[in-house]
Protein backbone atom coordinates (compact mmCIF):
# COMPACT_ATOMS: atom_id res chain seq x y z
CA UNK A 1 0.00 0.00 0.00
CA UNK A 2 1.08 3.41 -0.47
CA UNK A 3 1.46 6.31 1.59
CA UNK A 4 -0.96 7.68 -0.57
CA UNK A 5 -3.75 5.28 0.10
CA UNK A 6 -2.87 4.99 3.79
CA UNK A 7 -3.59 8.64 4.07
CA UNK A 8 -6.61 8.47 2.30
CA UNK A 9 -7.88 6.14 4.67
CA UNK A 10 -6.66 7.58 7.88
CA UNK A 11 -8.77 10.98 6.36
CA UNK A 12 -11.54 8.50 6.19
CA UNK A 13 -11.79 7.28 9.23
CA UNK A 14 -11.22 10.22 10.87
CA UNK A 15 -13.75 11.72 9.00
CA UNK A 16 -16.56 9.17 9.94
CA UNK A 17 -15.35 9.24 13.72
CA UNK A 18 -15.36 12.67 14.00
CA UNK A 19 -18.75 12.90 12.38
CA UNK A 20 -20.29 10.09 14.74
CA UNK A 21 -18.90 11.58 17.65
CA UNK A 22 -20.23 14.90 16.79
CA UNK A 23 -23.62 13.15 16.59
CA UNK A 24 -23.00 11.33 19.97
CA UNK A 25 -21.75 14.22 22.05
CA UNK A 26 -23.95 16.72 20.70
CA UNK A 27 -27.08 14.84 19.90
CA UNK A 28 -28.72 17.18 17.25
CA UNK A 29 -32.32 16.53 17.15
CA UNK A 30 -34.87 18.55 14.80
CA UNK A 31 -36.96 21.06 16.57
CA UNK A 32 -39.78 19.53 18.28
CA UNK A 33 -41.46 23.43 17.99
CA UNK A 34 -41.38 26.25 15.51
CA UNK A 35 -39.60 29.43 16.16
CA UNK A 36 -41.55 32.91 17.12
CA UNK A 37 -40.40 34.15 13.84
CA UNK A 38 -41.21 31.31 11.86
CA UNK A 39 -44.66 30.96 13.33
CA UNK A 40 -45.18 34.58 12.39
CA UNK A 41 -44.00 33.97 9.00
CA UNK A 42 -46.11 30.88 8.64
CA UNK A 43 -49.22 32.97 10.08
CA UNK A 44 -48.25 36.28 8.11
CA UNK A 45 -46.91 35.69 4.58
CA UNK A 46 -50.05 35.63 2.77
CA UNK A 47 -51.89 38.85 4.18
CA UNK A 48 -48.38 40.93 4.47
CA UNK A 49 -46.38 40.04 0.90
CA UNK A 50 -49.42 38.15 -0.47
CA UNK A 51 -47.63 35.13 -1.99
CA UNK A 52 -48.20 31.78 -0.60
CA UNK A 53 -44.41 30.73 -0.73
CA UNK A 54 -43.00 32.05 2.15
CA UNK A 55 -39.34 31.46 1.06
CA UNK A 56 -39.74 33.92 -2.04
CA UNK A 57 -41.26 36.07 0.48
CA UNK A 58 -38.62 36.79 3.22
CA UNK A 59 -35.83 36.71 0.12
CA UNK A 60 -37.63 39.71 -2.21
CA UNK A 61 -39.64 41.58 0.28
CA UNK A 62 -39.12 40.94 4.21
CA UNK A 63 -35.35 41.11 3.53
CA UNK A 64 -35.54 42.51 -0.10
CA UNK A 65 -32.76 44.87 0.49
CA UNK A 66 -30.50 42.60 1.41
CA UNK A 67 -30.80 40.29 -1.97
CA UNK A 68 -30.44 43.39 -4.09
CA UNK A 69 -27.05 43.63 -2.73
CA UNK A 70 -26.45 40.24 -2.77
CA UNK A 71 -27.21 40.31 -6.79
CA UNK A 72 -24.82 43.73 -6.87
CA UNK A 73 -22.03 41.62 -5.23
CA UNK A 74 -22.65 38.40 -7.44
CA UNK A 75 -22.95 40.92 -10.68
CA UNK A 76 -19.51 42.64 -9.27
CA UNK A 77 -18.31 38.63 -9.07
CA UNK A 78 -18.64 38.12 -12.40
CA UNK A 79 -17.71 41.86 -13.78
CA UNK A 80 -14.56 40.56 -11.66
CA UNK A 81 -13.79 37.44 -13.54
CA UNK A 82 -14.43 38.42 -16.91
CA UNK A 83 -11.93 41.24 -15.82
CA UNK A 84 -9.30 39.00 -14.87
CA UNK A 85 -9.31 36.45 -18.19
CA UNK A 86 -8.48 39.82 -20.45
CA UNK A 87 -7.92 37.72 -23.72
CA UNK A 88 -9.86 39.91 -26.46
CA UNK A 89 -10.02 37.14 -28.55
CA UNK A 90 -11.67 37.67 -32.28
CA UNK A 91 -12.44 34.00 -33.36
CA UNK A 92 -13.43 33.68 -36.44
CA UNK A 93 -13.41 30.03 -37.67
CA UNK A 94 -14.10 28.22 -40.85
CA UNK A 95 -14.53 24.77 -39.79
CA UNK A 96 -18.37 24.03 -37.97
CA UNK A 97 -18.63 20.30 -37.27
CA UNK A 98 -20.16 19.77 -33.84
CA UNK A 99 -21.36 16.28 -32.94
CA UNK A 100 -23.42 13.88 -34.93
CA UNK A 101 -27.12 14.35 -36.28
CA UNK A 102 -28.44 12.18 -33.91
CA UNK A 103 -26.79 14.35 -30.74
CA UNK A 104 -27.94 17.57 -31.95
CA UNK A 105 -31.53 16.53 -32.71
CA UNK A 106 -31.63 15.22 -29.21
CA UNK A 107 -29.85 18.25 -28.17
CA UNK A 108 -32.72 20.35 -29.81
CA UNK A 109 -35.81 18.60 -28.13
CA UNK A 110 -33.64 18.98 -24.47
CA UNK A 111 -32.72 22.32 -25.25
CA UNK A 112 -36.42 23.00 -25.22
CA UNK A 113 -37.45 21.43 -22.93
CA UNK A 114 -34.65 22.99 -20.54
CA UNK A 115 -35.72 26.44 -21.21
CA UNK A 116 -39.40 26.21 -20.71
CA UNK A 117 -38.66 24.56 -16.84
CA UNK A 118 -36.07 27.56 -16.61
CA UNK A 119 -38.95 29.60 -17.19
CA UNK A 120 -41.54 27.76 -15.57
CA UNK A 121 -39.07 27.67 -12.83
CA UNK A 122 -38.70 31.44 -12.63
CA UNK A 123 -42.35 33.07 -13.15
CA UNK A 124 -44.05 30.66 -10.89
CA UNK A 125 -40.98 31.97 -8.31
CA UNK A 126 -43.67 33.32 -5.87
CA UNK A 127 -46.06 30.33 -5.78
CA UNK A 128 -43.67 27.50 -6.08
CA UNK A 129 -40.05 26.62 -4.59
CA UNK A 130 -38.05 28.06 -7.31
CA UNK A 131 -37.55 31.65 -8.12
CA UNK A 132 -34.88 34.07 -10.32
CA UNK A 133 -31.73 32.47 -9.36
CA UNK A 134 -32.10 28.81 -9.61
CA UNK A 135 -34.38 29.55 -13.08
CA UNK A 136 -31.37 31.70 -14.60
CA UNK A 137 -29.03 29.00 -13.61
CA UNK A 138 -31.22 26.28 -15.67
CA UNK A 139 -31.31 28.72 -18.58
CA UNK A 140 -27.81 29.04 -18.54
CA UNK A 141 -27.06 25.44 -18.61
CA UNK A 142 -28.96 25.41 -22.01
CA UNK A 143 -25.22 27.53 -23.63
CA UNK A 144 -23.36 24.87 -21.91
CA UNK A 145 -24.90 22.44 -23.70
CA UNK A 146 -25.00 24.17 -26.98
CA UNK A 147 -21.25 24.93 -27.27
CA UNK A 148 -20.40 21.25 -27.31
CA UNK A 149 -22.97 20.09 -29.63
CA UNK A 150 -23.20 22.57 -32.19
CA UNK A 151 -19.56 24.33 -31.77
CA UNK A 152 -19.01 27.98 -30.12
CA UNK A 153 -18.99 29.35 -33.51
CA UNK A 154 -22.58 28.53 -34.56
CA UNK A 155 -23.59 30.50 -31.08
CA UNK A 156 -21.85 33.39 -31.91
CA UNK A 157 -23.00 33.24 -35.83
CA UNK A 158 -26.50 33.36 -34.60
CA UNK A 159 -25.55 36.48 -32.50
CA UNK A 160 -25.14 35.50 -29.12
CA UNK A 161 -21.76 36.94 -27.55
CA UNK A 162 -20.73 37.51 -23.84
CA UNK A 163 -20.52 40.91 -24.89
CA UNK A 164 -23.85 41.17 -25.75
CA UNK A 165 -24.89 38.88 -22.92
CA UNK A 166 -23.39 41.38 -20.36
CA UNK A 167 -25.09 44.06 -21.56
CA UNK A 168 -28.35 42.13 -21.51
CA UNK A 169 -26.98 41.16 -17.72
CA UNK A 170 -26.51 44.86 -16.86
CA UNK A 171 -29.91 46.14 -18.63
CA UNK A 172 -31.45 43.57 -16.55
CA UNK A 173 -29.53 44.26 -13.09
CA UNK A 174 -30.52 48.30 -13.71
CA UNK A 175 -34.44 46.98 -14.43
CA UNK A 176 -34.34 45.45 -11.13
CA UNK A 177 -32.73 48.40 -9.31
CA UNK A 178 -35.56 50.94 -10.71
CA UNK A 179 -37.94 48.28 -9.13
CA UNK A 180 -36.50 48.50 -6.05
CA UNK A 181 -36.15 52.69 -6.46
CA UNK A 182 -39.52 53.77 -7.89
CA UNK A 183 -41.82 53.22 -4.72
CA UNK A 184 -39.70 56.52 -3.40
CA UNK A 185 -41.38 58.51 -6.02
CA UNK A 186 -44.28 58.41 -4.04
CA UNK A 187 -42.48 59.23 -0.71
CA UNK A 188 -42.60 55.36 0.65
CA UNK A 189 -39.16 53.33 1.47
CA UNK A 190 -36.93 51.93 -1.13
CA UNK A 191 -38.19 48.02 -1.94
CA UNK A 192 -41.56 48.47 -1.14
CA UNK A 193 -43.87 45.90 -2.14
CA UNK A 194 -47.46 45.85 -2.03
CA UNK A 195 -48.28 49.49 -0.91
CA UNK A 196 -46.80 50.33 -4.46
CA UNK A 197 -47.08 47.29 -6.69
CA UNK A 198 -50.35 45.78 -7.16
CA UNK A 199 -50.62 41.96 -5.76
CA UNK A 200 -52.94 41.29 -8.91
CA UNK A 201 -52.50 41.81 -12.70
CA UNK A 202 -55.43 40.45 -15.10
CA UNK A 203 -56.98 38.15 -12.49
CA UNK A 204 -53.70 36.76 -11.79
CA UNK A 205 -51.48 36.58 -8.98
CA UNK A 206 -47.97 38.04 -9.33
CA UNK A 207 -47.37 39.05 -5.35
CA UNK A 208 -46.38 43.00 -6.21
CA UNK A 209 -42.54 43.32 -6.68
CA UNK A 210 -41.76 39.70 -6.55
CA UNK A 211 -42.94 38.69 -9.91
CA UNK A 212 -40.94 41.39 -10.94
CA UNK A 213 -37.93 40.78 -9.11
CA UNK A 214 -37.77 37.55 -10.48
CA UNK A 215 -37.98 37.81 -13.99
CA UNK A 216 -35.35 40.60 -14.05
CA UNK A 217 -33.30 38.31 -11.66
CA UNK A 218 -34.07 35.46 -13.96
CA UNK A 219 -32.86 37.38 -16.95
CA UNK A 220 -29.42 38.80 -15.21
CA UNK A 221 -28.36 35.76 -14.03
CA UNK A 222 -28.53 33.46 -17.13
CA UNK A 223 -27.60 35.94 -19.20
CA UNK A 224 -24.29 36.73 -16.45
CA UNK A 225 -23.72 32.33 -15.92
CA UNK A 226 -24.24 31.99 -20.00
CA UNK A 227 -21.44 34.90 -20.44
CA UNK A 228 -19.00 33.15 -18.93
CA UNK A 229 -19.65 29.93 -20.08
CA UNK A 230 -19.40 31.51 -23.45
CA UNK A 231 -15.83 32.85 -22.42
CA UNK A 232 -14.49 29.91 -20.87
CA UNK A 233 -15.12 27.60 -23.30
CA UNK A 234 -12.51 26.79 -26.23
CA UNK A 235 -12.98 27.17 -29.82
CA UNK A 236 -13.61 23.85 -31.41
CA UNK A 237 -10.53 24.28 -34.13
CA UNK A 238 -8.29 25.39 -30.73
CA UNK A 239 -9.34 22.34 -28.98
CA UNK A 240 -8.76 19.86 -31.91
CA UNK A 241 -5.31 21.41 -32.56
CA UNK A 242 -4.19 20.87 -28.80
CA UNK A 243 -5.37 16.89 -29.01
CA UNK A 244 -3.64 16.82 -31.96
CA UNK A 245 -0.32 18.10 -30.47
CA UNK A 246 -0.80 15.55 -27.55
CA UNK A 247 -0.67 12.72 -29.37
CA UNK B 1 -62.00 -2.52 -12.80
CA UNK B 2 -59.55 0.37 -14.84
CA UNK B 3 -57.74 1.05 -11.57
CA UNK B 4 -56.80 -2.94 -10.97
CA UNK B 5 -55.72 -2.70 -14.81
CA UNK B 6 -53.58 0.34 -14.19
CA UNK B 7 -52.33 -1.09 -10.78
CA UNK B 8 -51.39 -4.57 -11.91
CA UNK B 9 -49.96 -2.92 -15.69
CA UNK B 10 -47.83 -0.65 -13.71
CA UNK B 11 -46.58 -3.71 -11.51
CA UNK B 12 -45.78 -5.50 -14.29
CA UNK B 13 -43.79 -3.02 -16.29
CA UNK B 14 -41.74 -2.47 -12.67
CA UNK B 15 -40.96 -6.25 -12.53
CA UNK B 16 -40.40 -5.67 -16.20
CA UNK B 17 -37.66 -2.86 -15.54
CA UNK B 18 -36.33 -5.11 -12.41
CA UNK B 19 -35.21 -8.02 -14.61
CA UNK B 20 -33.51 -5.53 -17.51
CA UNK B 21 -31.86 -3.66 -14.54
CA UNK B 22 -30.36 -6.80 -13.42
CA UNK B 23 -29.46 -8.31 -16.99
CA UNK B 24 -27.93 -4.98 -17.84
CA UNK B 25 -26.04 -5.17 -15.04
CA UNK B 26 -24.48 -8.68 -15.50
CA UNK B 27 -24.17 -7.41 -18.87
CA UNK B 28 -21.71 -4.94 -17.57
CA UNK B 29 -19.63 -6.81 -15.72
CA UNK B 30 -19.61 -9.96 -18.31
CA UNK B 31 -19.59 -8.18 -21.59
CA UNK B 32 -15.93 -8.04 -23.51
CA UNK B 33 -15.52 -4.74 -24.86
CA UNK B 34 -16.61 -0.99 -24.09
CA UNK B 35 -19.04 -0.67 -27.16
CA UNK B 36 -20.94 -3.78 -25.79
CA UNK B 37 -20.66 -2.99 -22.45
CA UNK B 38 -21.83 0.18 -23.27
CA UNK B 39 -24.91 -1.42 -24.76
CA UNK B 40 -25.67 -3.29 -21.59
CA UNK B 41 -25.75 -0.03 -20.09
CA UNK B 42 -28.20 1.54 -21.91
CA UNK B 43 -30.52 -1.49 -21.50
CA UNK B 44 -30.21 -0.67 -17.82
CA UNK B 45 -30.83 3.10 -18.34
CA UNK B 46 -34.10 2.17 -21.51
CA UNK B 47 -36.00 -0.54 -19.76
CA UNK B 48 -34.89 -0.56 -16.52
CA UNK B 49 -35.85 3.39 -16.13
CA UNK B 50 -38.18 4.18 -18.22
CA UNK B 51 -40.58 1.02 -17.99
CA UNK B 52 -40.76 1.63 -14.33
CA UNK B 53 -41.31 5.03 -14.41
CA UNK B 54 -44.24 4.95 -17.23
CA UNK B 55 -44.93 1.85 -14.49
CA UNK B 56 -45.21 4.33 -11.48
CA UNK B 57 -47.28 6.80 -14.00
CA UNK B 58 -50.08 4.24 -14.44
CA UNK B 59 -49.87 3.13 -10.48
CA UNK B 60 -50.20 6.88 -9.89
CA UNK B 61 -53.29 7.60 -12.44
CA UNK B 62 -55.09 4.33 -10.67
CA UNK B 63 -54.89 5.61 -7.08
CA UNK B 64 -57.28 8.35 -6.48
CA UNK B 65 -56.29 7.87 -2.74
CA UNK B 66 -53.03 9.17 -3.26
CA UNK B 67 -52.89 13.61 -2.66
CA UNK B 68 -51.49 14.98 -5.84
CA UNK B 69 -51.40 11.27 -7.57
CA UNK B 70 -52.02 13.16 -11.33
CA UNK B 71 -49.19 15.59 -10.57
CA UNK B 72 -46.86 12.35 -9.96
CA UNK B 73 -48.35 10.17 -13.14
CA UNK B 74 -47.47 13.35 -15.37
CA UNK B 75 -44.74 14.08 -13.52
CA UNK B 76 -42.69 10.13 -13.91
CA UNK B 77 -44.26 10.57 -17.48
CA UNK B 78 -42.59 13.67 -18.40
CA UNK B 79 -39.26 11.90 -16.70
CA UNK B 80 -39.56 8.95 -18.96
CA UNK B 81 -40.29 10.63 -22.03
CA UNK B 82 -37.08 12.87 -21.41
CA UNK B 83 -35.31 9.52 -20.60
CA UNK B 84 -35.99 8.15 -23.51
CA UNK B 85 -34.62 10.96 -25.31
CA UNK B 86 -31.18 12.10 -23.64
CA UNK B 87 -30.20 7.79 -22.73
CA UNK B 88 -29.60 6.68 -25.79
CA UNK B 89 -28.24 10.27 -27.48
CA UNK B 90 -25.73 10.02 -24.24
CA UNK B 91 -24.59 6.58 -25.15
CA UNK B 92 -24.51 7.77 -28.63
CA UNK B 93 -22.19 10.48 -27.95
CA UNK B 94 -19.59 8.04 -25.94
CA UNK B 95 -19.22 5.50 -28.46
CA UNK B 96 -18.83 8.32 -30.97
CA UNK B 97 -16.36 9.64 -29.20
CA UNK B 98 -14.47 6.67 -27.58
CA UNK B 99 -14.20 5.61 -31.63
CA UNK B 100 -12.93 9.41 -32.53
CA UNK B 101 -10.56 9.45 -30.22
CA UNK B 102 -9.62 5.74 -30.48
CA UNK B 103 -8.79 5.66 -26.48
CA UNK B 104 -10.43 2.12 -26.14
CA UNK B 105 -9.74 -0.83 -28.43
CA UNK B 106 -11.57 -1.86 -31.79
CA UNK B 107 -11.20 -5.48 -33.17
CA UNK B 108 -14.41 -5.61 -34.57
CA UNK B 109 -15.28 -8.47 -37.27
CA UNK B 110 -17.67 -6.34 -39.57
CA UNK B 111 -16.58 -2.33 -39.86
CA UNK B 112 -19.13 -0.93 -41.97
CA UNK B 113 -18.79 2.47 -40.64
CA UNK B 114 -14.82 2.53 -42.64
CA UNK B 115 -17.01 1.18 -45.90
CA UNK B 116 -18.85 3.97 -45.16
CA UNK B 117 -16.09 6.79 -44.31
CA UNK B 118 -14.41 5.24 -47.57
CA UNK B 119 -17.06 5.88 -49.92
Amino acid sequence: MSRRTIGLIVLLVGVVSIALTTFIVFNPEAPKSVRELGKYYIANTTRDVSSPEAVTAIVWDYRGLDTIYETVVLYMAIVGGLAISTTTRKVSLKTRTGLTSIARTGTRIIVLLIATIAFAIALHGHLTPGGGFPGGSALAITVMLIVPVYTLQSLLDQGVSSTRLIAVRGLALTALGLVAILPVIKGLEAVTNLKFYPSHVAGMLISGSLWLYNLFEFLAVASGFAAVALYLSIPEEVYREEIKGGE
Amino acid sequence: MIEQVLFWTGSALFIIGGVFDLLGSIGLLRFPSFYVRLHAATIGAIYGAVLPLIGISLIALGSPGIPGNYTIAGASFVTALILLVVAPMGSHVLAHAAHKSKSVSWKPFVDMLEEDEEK
